[in-house]
């Protein structure tokens, strides 16, 4: 018996059950589908991710921290989650070293602003404000900007805030109408930013309620708003470089221990009334020289280098994070996710082949005498369970064709609604949902060899009648 | 040649067993219109299905055409049934879905035929039958007088040499019966097809060359 017979002798004895056939088919596009979207869920959830690293370039990225053990954690572009005074010291003369390094082609400090939290200006709500400074035309990488423009080389005061913080100030369907407002940082009382006005210089009989008062009041600090952001770090929000070292300068009155001891010394016995705060001189200092940056990330000149410099700048005792490493804790998560799909879905479909092997054993019944009579015609034990067997598989390819139709219904009915999400949160993505070719031949593969493996036990049946016995059965 | 050379064929019936045939020596020459008659649970059916490869004999030898079919496997029989053999049941059997050209083609698929060769032969056949105009007919779309020639057809599709009819009458009205064996002796005669029709009328049974009668799995 020749294949195309097989396929259309099987055809043709699904179709006489039709309910039947299809109520077994149900079963099967079911368990199909949750494969299939499942999986294609999970597939395109790290394709959008991908998309969104390949858009700023994070595959070209290296971000270097001062300790070797803060890698990983907080997303690629950012100034570290740690305290930059432990570990190694990110400073200029690092910085340098790093730019010189092969591959290299250009690197940029990233700090955090220390500002407690931010406000837009004529409203009362608050939202944790988190700041970010970075070497704007170091290129890097470019912010994705969504709305307005982005910040420029030695903007002071001007800031591009993330999705979240529009959403926050109720802006996340208008970034447009941002543009232009003001954000307030507010800065803890007790810190005074080289930016604004100089802290008060202590009066002479300052206590310490006076110094309280201080504290408690925070420093306000303006800045326009000029661009939106559209990257995934939605909840970033980015300043020059130049302001944030401004931002990061602190500035104080201290005593001039020097010049106190000086005066003491040429006025000694002479005025009693003289007070240690005439002494007080006001002292910059700079943050970042001290303590160093945040973190410095640098752009490799092709993406096979990064590993490389990634590991060379880790033997000298950094912490390094790549995209591949972000995208590898990433894929662990859809590793687990897609596990899970495929054992729901696989659930589903053992179901379905429980059906298919009710059903075939139903049909070897109701057909016994038929099988008897294409004994009698000549057909082989062997035909006789290929047919069967060819029938199930049948049934589990048509379930795993229309499983796949329907999904490709729902994905696209899913991708609208995905699409309207991703502009409401400003992700540069379209086509959410995709169906890869082997998923879409692999699932189809999996439901006919499903049904081929379930059709097995009830062609054997089908295949040991005896002949004699078969044409008997009534 | 058919020949059956002190065949034994025995069932179990719970504790007892039965000859369905005990002893049974026979021979059925080339083109001859054997009619087989004899009482219900005689033997007569397990006489046909060992002829026609259905069964095989407990005992003794059954040799068609020089070769003993009790020492041939399964597939061999098969190949036997499709391409020497052609069945004619009391009851039809014809596949449901299937047209009468689908069910005439049928031995025809398992020979392996090329779909064209199939079509045109088993066109053939059901024109041999009277039946060139109901080739699409779905089986229960034919009175039982068409339906019997549908299976007759499909018993002639591989040029048969021997045609076992099982009853082939015993669902039909005198006149339809009468029609379907006056066909098969046609063909039997025009054709040079061995016949071996199983009954249990002597109406039917007196148009064959030879009768041959059996009782209790004896021939008589």
């Amino acid at each position: 018996m020749k294949f195309l017979d097989y396929i259309k002798i099987a055809y043709k004895n699904l179709t006489r059950q039709k309910a039947r056939t299809i109520l077994t088919i149900i079963a099967i596009v079911i368990g199909s589908m949750s494969v299939i979207i499942m999986l294609s869920l999970v597939i395109s959830a790290k394709r959008v991710l991908v998309a969104q690293l390949e858009s700023i370039g994070a595959f070209t990225l290296v971000t270097v921290t001062g300790s070797s053990d803060m890698q990983g954690g907080g997303g690629l572009i950012t100034a570290g989650n740690g305290d930059p005074s432990e570990g190694k010291k990110l400073d200029d003369a690092i910085l340098d070293e790093f730019k010189s390094k092969d591959h290299v082609v250009a690197a940029t400090p990233v700090v955090s602003v220390w500002a407690k939290s931010m406000k837009l200006e004529g409203q009362d709500k608050k939202t944790w404000a988190n700041v970010m400074g970075y070497e704007v035309d170091a290129g890097v990488f470019d912010i994705p900007i969504l709305a307005g423009q982005g910040l420029k080389k030695g903007n002071m005061d001007k800031i591009v805030v993330g999705t979240d913080t529009l959403r926050t100030f109720g802006y996340a369907d208008k970034p447009n109408d941002v543009i232009g407002k003001n954000m307030i940082l507010l800065l803890d009382g007790g810190s005074s930013p080289d930016w604004g006005p100089l802290p008060q210089k202590p009066p002479q009989n300052a206590d310490k309620d006076w110094w309280d008062t201080q504290s408690k009041n925070p420093k306000e600090i303006k800045a326009e708003i000029v661009g939106v952001s559209g990257g995934m770090e939605a909840s970033q929000n980015y300043i020059s470089m130049d302001w944030a070292r401004k931002l990061q300068t602190q500035v104080r009155w201290e005593y001039d221990n020097e010049a106190q001891k000086k005066a003491q010394e040429e006025n000694k016995g002479k005025d009693q009334k003289f007070n240690n705060m005439s002494f007080q001189v006001l002292v910059k200092e700079d943050m970042i020289k001290e303590k160093g940056y945040g973190s410095i990330i640098l752009k490799i000149d092709n993406t096979k280098n990064v590993v490389a410099v990634g590991e060379e700048i880790k033997k000298q005792g950094y912490g390094v994070s790549t995209a591949e490493d972000m995208l590898e804790e990433v894929s662990k998560i859809f590793t687990v996710l897609g596990l899970l799909a495929g054992v729901i879905g696989g659930i589903s479909l053992f179901v379905a082949a429980i059906g298919i092997i009710n059903t075939m054993i139903m049909a070897t019944y109701e057909r016994t005498r038929e099988i008897g009579v294409m004994r009698a015609c000549g057909a082989r034990r062997k035909t006789v369970r290929r047919l069967f067997t060819f029938e199930a598989a049948l049934l589990g390819f048509m379930g795993g064709c229309v499983g796949l139709l329907v999904s490709y219904g729902l994905a696209k009915i899913g991708n609208v609604i995905a699409g309207k999400i991703a502009v409401a949160q400003s992700l540069p993505v379209s086509g959410f949902i995709i169906f890869p070719i082997w998923l879409i031949l692999g699932v189809v593969a999996f439901t006919t060899l499903i049904g081929l493996l379930a059709g097995l036990y009830p062609a054997h049946r089908a295949a040991r009648l005896d002949p004699v016995e078969a044409l008997r059965y009534e | 040649m058919i020949e059956l050379k002190q065949v034994t064929k025995t069932y179990k019936m719970g504790e007892e067993i039965v000859y369905a045939l005990n002893n049974v020596t026979l021979q059925i020459k080339e083109g001859e219109f054997v009619a087989v008659m004899g009482p219900s649970g005689s033997g007569k059916s397990t006489l046909a299905n060992i002829v026609g490869g259905l069964d095989k004999p407990d005992a003794g030898q059954i040799i068609v055409s020089g070769q003993d079919l009790s020492k041939t496997n399964d597939n061999f029989l098969s190949d036997y049934r499709n391409k020497t053999i052609g069945f004619v049941f009391q009851t039809f059997n014809l596949q449901p879905g299937f047209t009468a050209l689908e069910n005439v083609m049928l031995p025809l698929i398992f020979s392996k035929k090329a779909a064209g060769e199939r079509k045109q032969k088993a066109i053939e056949c059901l024109e041999a039958v009277g039946l060139g105009d109901r080739m699409r007919h779905k089986p229960n779309q034919l009175s039982g007088g068409q339906r019997q020639r549908v299976s007759v057809a499909r018993a002639l599709s591989n040029d048969p040499q021997i045609i076992i009819a099982d009853e082939p009458t015993g669902n039909l009205d005198t006149q339809k019966g009468q029609e379907i064996i006056a066909l098969l002796k046609k063909l039997n005669k025009e054709r040079g097809i061995t016949l071996i029709v199983i009954t249990h009328d002597s109406n039917v049974a007196k148009q064959a060359d030879r009768v041959v009668l059996i009782q209790d799995g004896r021939i008589k």
